[in-house]
């Protein structure tokens, strides 16, 4: 081989890697799903980019007769590796519309990138700082208030266990974990509950022995965890194999429903309590759907990550019908103030903070006998919309473009 | 205090787990001086492994029993096949051999289990738990902490009491007589790397029940056995169990009162112990 | 010579084939490799724990960036200061102990400052990492331009270069690698060992702490795993892939473990696993890394022709 082709091939796989210069061609638009395939949410992003697929071709790929290029990045659950490709993904493939990634504390520095290159970012999770203190015109928040989760967890578990005002708290430490803990604490005031432990542990965290300990010299009446997937399951786990579970009630506050429960063994699931983004029994026309398709294509039930990405994916797509248009800023000004009767039934996207206003989910777990099938985890016991009160509302202004 | 003397039950019972994870550590670094990267993967393989011979052949102690002999030959075979051939490469390029190698069994395990993590319960018999007074503690993590006990007394019988381990000892102390003794070094390296990689292996089995399975699961030991080694000394067994409990027990006291500081305070204690001991604390050199 | 031309051309080429913020990462990474490269390749220390350097150096100017609007040469210099002296803390500890035991130190240690910065919260972020490092303009220069950050970076690279080709060319670099040849000589010719090795750490620390601010202000983040274990190994590996053996090694180190990773995680989600038999390949195959291997194939090509 000539030294000349040698340069030749390099200079070939270069630009097959570096897609820098170039190439959407111009009628075509670009998503992005920004989804974590390695990392501490390796487990979620397949599952978030099924919802995001499903809800795309369903249209058949095309919005306002146009093309729609869905290309996805794995963000490492990392915010350095998931800011970096996120830019890479705006300006070499020329993506306006990105949606992800799950972990709150990444998806808070995406969001800057969002704003610095005026793209649509439309995302799902427990920080309140997209809605909140770090809100601006770009980025859009689907997920539940943390307020409007915990006030749905505690006002409903409390009219079912009044007497339990002893609370204990394990939680995950980083931007969910704390947003979540401060308004279970916030609405816990109502009802008079005294905290008597509020641990907190890393994400990934696996080995639980030592704040269950904890937990239970406390001697709470109940343990409430906010915390995700693997962390939730382990902990879970443990409070049942330390027998705090069944006798004290655990609450998973925020939880993704099926994708956790089915981890879970019957036994450790009785006398569980579970807030959710959304659970699949859901009983609106678009879930039912949309569960259906799903289960048909995978074989288990959509829990929280595919359900948010597919409806993140279909308001977005809304937000284009009502706009009439695909620039960024149109889709922007038409989903503030869009009112659609989607998946979880009535949502409305609030102007001023960009918040989603929906219901959210507060299941029971059945005892194993009364499960009518394997899959069968919980009763939809009660759903909350109540928004975030003007006191504690931290986007004062949503700002410009 | 009741606390306490529960957080020190549990840290003896986690602490058990990171000596057998550092014990396997110290004998492949010890006898074959290379930097095994790849510990952490064999860990979360022997987890693995457990519940695909579980839900074959639906029993937990035949799990046990066969998971960790596989991650066992999955050792003999990295090293045959590729550590062997990197003994005079100098620690930077095994260092990216094993890494690399850890990559690929993460990755595998994905591929292969799927990114989702996994439950697995503890048999029938070892579920619940027992009073013990002072707190109320899992069956299980009594039986681990036995049978973690028991694992590291029989390494320990292994290396000081057969012919077998003399010439393992001999070979951490100084591989030049052994040779000269006209033993073949390579067996012993292999025969080495596979026994560390089934104390892993057992490691990871024995966790599965207690943390359930991820794919990310070894890494997080990875770190705990390295501190382990650097603890108790190279090629140290006796210092490799000290080690790993000191850190087990320092880790659940700390939680005790102050959570969030207690994974940071396995690698303080480390600082501490080698700014006094640069050796480690049982370390000769 | 022809290296210095090969790479002034890549300085000037590299931002027309990649985007300019891949392009100043890759220059970023190459200073934090030759840092490393200091220790590896010419003191035959290897550190796995150099992440801390560049971690300490990225959270305190970014942090002095971000509330206290200091300057951009403020910055590098108090990011060169921190990396050196993090890395003086670091030495200390570690240069008394050698082979196995001087790897699993620097990675244990640098365990330790990642959970510091973990819990830290207050300071660092934690898992959130710090947003909103700015990028201060200079001189009328507005660095928020990727092509004159990429100018700023690529000089400092150059700058980096021709420090370290002076240090190793010195009679310091030659007692540097007195010691990785034989550390008993060295000794017995009458060398304080372990100082001589503190110092490559420090100059390897203070280049590190360099890189690590170039990165901070790349981004407008520092994100928790600058200062983990994985940057660490990273350097350590685009340095090997490169060929420790030469001051050239870690920068084509850095651009094809960069150009690797980059595009391989487009392909296949599943990418690491391509990364690990890539590591394997250099290992079994090319021990020299790629300058080795392209002189073997240059040599070869023209055996053939």
């Amino acid at each position: 081989m000539k030294r000349r082709e040698i340069l030749k091939i390099g200079a070939a796989a270069a630009s097959l890697g570096f897609p820098a210069i170039i190439r959407a061609q111009p009628k075509e638009i670009v998503m992005l799903g920004l989804w974590d395939q390695t990392g501490a949410f390796a487990d979620v992003g397949p599952l978030n980019d099924r919802g995001m697929r499903m809800a795309l071709e369903e249209r058949g790929m095309k919005v306002l007769g146009q093309p729609i290029k869905y290309i996805t990045r794995d963000g490492a659950t990392q915010a350095g590796t998931s800011t970096r490709r996120a830019e890479e993904a705006i300006d070499g493939e020329g993506a306006r519309f990105m949606i992800g990634p799950w972990s709150s504390g990444v998806a808070l520095a995406v969001s800057e990138v969002a704003k610095r290159k005026k793209v649509l970012h439309f995302f799902s999770g427990g920080t309140e700082d997209i809605s909140g203190a770090r809100c601006h015109r770009y980025s859009f928040q689907w997920a539940a208030s943390p307020y409007t989760a915990a006030k749905t967890v505690v006002d409903n578990f409390m009219k079912a266990n009044p007497k339990a005002k002893r609370w204990h708290l394990l939680v995950a430490d980083y931007a969910f974990g704390w947003s979540v803990e401060k308004y279970i604490k916030e609405v816990g005031k109502t009802h008079g509950l005294e905290f008597v432990g509020a641990d907190r542990h890393p994400l990934g965290e696996r080995e639980f022995s030592n704040y269950v300990q904890k937990a239970a010299a406390n001697k709470p009446d109940v343990v409430a965890m906010i915390n995700f997937g693997g962390d939730a399951v382990a902990g879970a786990r443990e409070i049942f194999n330390f027998g705090l579970t069944p006798k004290l009630p655990l609450i998973m506050c925020w939880s993704s429903g099926v994708e956790e429960l089915i981890q879970l063994a019957p036994e450790i699931r009785e006398n569980l309590w579970v807030g959710s983004n959304f659970y699949y029994t859901a009983d609106t026309p678009v879930a039912k759907e949309f569960v259906k398709n799903y289960r048909a294509k995978f074989g288990t039930p959509p829990g929280y990550a595919p359900s948010a990405a597919y409806s993140m994916t279909r308001l977005m797509l809304a937000g284009f019908d009502k706009a009439k248009s695909s620039e960024v800023e149109a889709v922007i000004k038409a989903l503030e103030g869009i009112e659609v009767n989607d998946l979880l039934g009535r949502m409305r996207v609030e102007p001023a903070t960009h918040q989603t206003l929906r219901p959210y989910f507060f299941l029971r777990c059945k005892p194993k006998k009364a499960m009518k099938e394997e899959l069968d985890f919980a009763d939809v016991i009660a759903t909350g919309d109540s928004p975030l009160p003007k006191e504690y509302a931290a986007c004062k202004d949503i700002g410009g473009f | 205090m009741n606390l306490l003397l529960g957080q020190i039950l549990n840290g003896i019972a986690t602490g058990m787990l990171y000596a057998l994870m550092g014990l396997g550590l110290s004998l492949i670094t010890g006898v074959l001086n290379i930097p095994n990267f790849a510990h952490g993967a064999l860990f979360a393989i022997g987890a693995y492994f457990l519940v695909s011979v579980v839900g074959l052949l639906g029993n937990f102690w035949l799990g046990l029993l066969v998971a960790p002999i596989g991650v066992a030959l999955l050792g003999l075979l990295i090293e045959y096949a590729g550590v062997r051939r990197l003994y005079a490469a100098g620690h930077d390029y095994q260092l990216l051999f094993t890494f690399g190698l850890a990559l690929i069994l993460n990755e595998l395990i994905i591929v292969i289990w799927g990114p989702v993590g996994i439950s697995h319960l503890p048999p029938a018999i070892l579920r619940g738990g027992v009073d013990l007074g002072f707190t109320f503690y899992p069956k299980y993590r009594l039986f681990v902490m036995a049978m973690a006990g028991l694992l590291v007394v029989a390494t320990w019988l292994f290396l000081e009491k057969t012919r077998y381990g003399a010439i393992m000892r001999a070979g951490i102390e100084n591989k030049e007589m052994v040779s000269l003794l006209g033993i073949d070094i390579h067996w012993l390296f292999t025969v080495a790397f596979a026994l560390g990689a089934y104390l892993a292996g057992i490691a990871g089995a024995l966790t599965a029940p207690i943390r359930g399975l991820s794919p990310g699961m070894g890494v997080d030991m990875l770190g705990i056995a390295f501190v382990v080694v650097a603890l108790g000394g190279l090629g140290n067994l006796l210092g490799a169990i000290a080690a790993g409990l000191l850190i087990g027990v320092a880790q659940a006291v700390v939680a005790a009162y102050w959570t969030e500081a207690s994974t940071a305070v396995i690698f303080a204690v480390m600082a501490a112990v080698l700014l006094v001991r640069p050796q480690g604390l049982f370390g000769i050199r | 010579m022809r290296a210095l031309v090969l790479i002034l051309a890549a300085v000037v080429l590299l931002p027309f084939i990649v985007r300019p913020a891949i392009a100043s990462e890759i220059w970023i990474f190459a200073i934090f490799g030759l840092g490393l490269n200091l220790l590896l390749g010419y003191t035959g220390l290897l550190s796995f724990g150099q992440s801390t350097f560049f971690g300490s150096a990225a959270y305190v100017a970014g942090y002095l960036l971000k509330h206290y609007a200091i300057g951009v040469f403020a910055a590098l210099g108090i990011g060169v200061a921190v990396g050196a002296i993090s890395a003086l803390l670091v030495g200390y500890l570690c240069v008394q102990r050698s082979g196995l035991y001087f790897i699993m130190l620097t990675f244990a240690l640098n365990q330790l400052f990642y959970f510091i910065a973990y819990q830290w919260t207050t300071v660092t972020g934690g898992e959130d990492g710090m947003p909103g490092v700015p990028r201060p303009a200079m001189l009328g220069i507005d660095f928020r331009d990727p092509v004159a950050y990429y100018i700023f970076v690529s000089v400092l690279f150059l700058l980096s270069l021709w420090l370290m080709k002076r240090i190793v060319d010195s009679p310091l670099g030659k007692i540097l690698q007195g010691i990785r040849e034989n550390e008993v000589r060295a000794e017995a010719v009458g060398y304080h060992v372990p100082r001589f090795k503190l110092l490559a750490f420090v100059i390897g620390g203070a280049f590190s702490g360099l890189a690590g601010v170039l990165y901070a202000m790349l981004f407008g983040i520092v994100p928790l795993e600058a200062i983990g274990f994985v940057t660490s190994g990273n350097v350590v590996f685009a340095t090997l892939i490169g060929g420790s053996g030469s001051l050239y090694g870690p920068i084509i180190g850095s651009f094809v473990f960069i150009w690797l990773s980059e595009s391989m995680s487009v392909v296949w989600a599943r990418w690491p696993l391509l990364l690990g038999v890539a590591f394997i390949v250099v290992v079994l195959f090319f021990r020299g890394g790629v300058v080795e291997a392209w002189d073997r194939i240059w040599r070869f090509s023209k055996r053939t022709t």
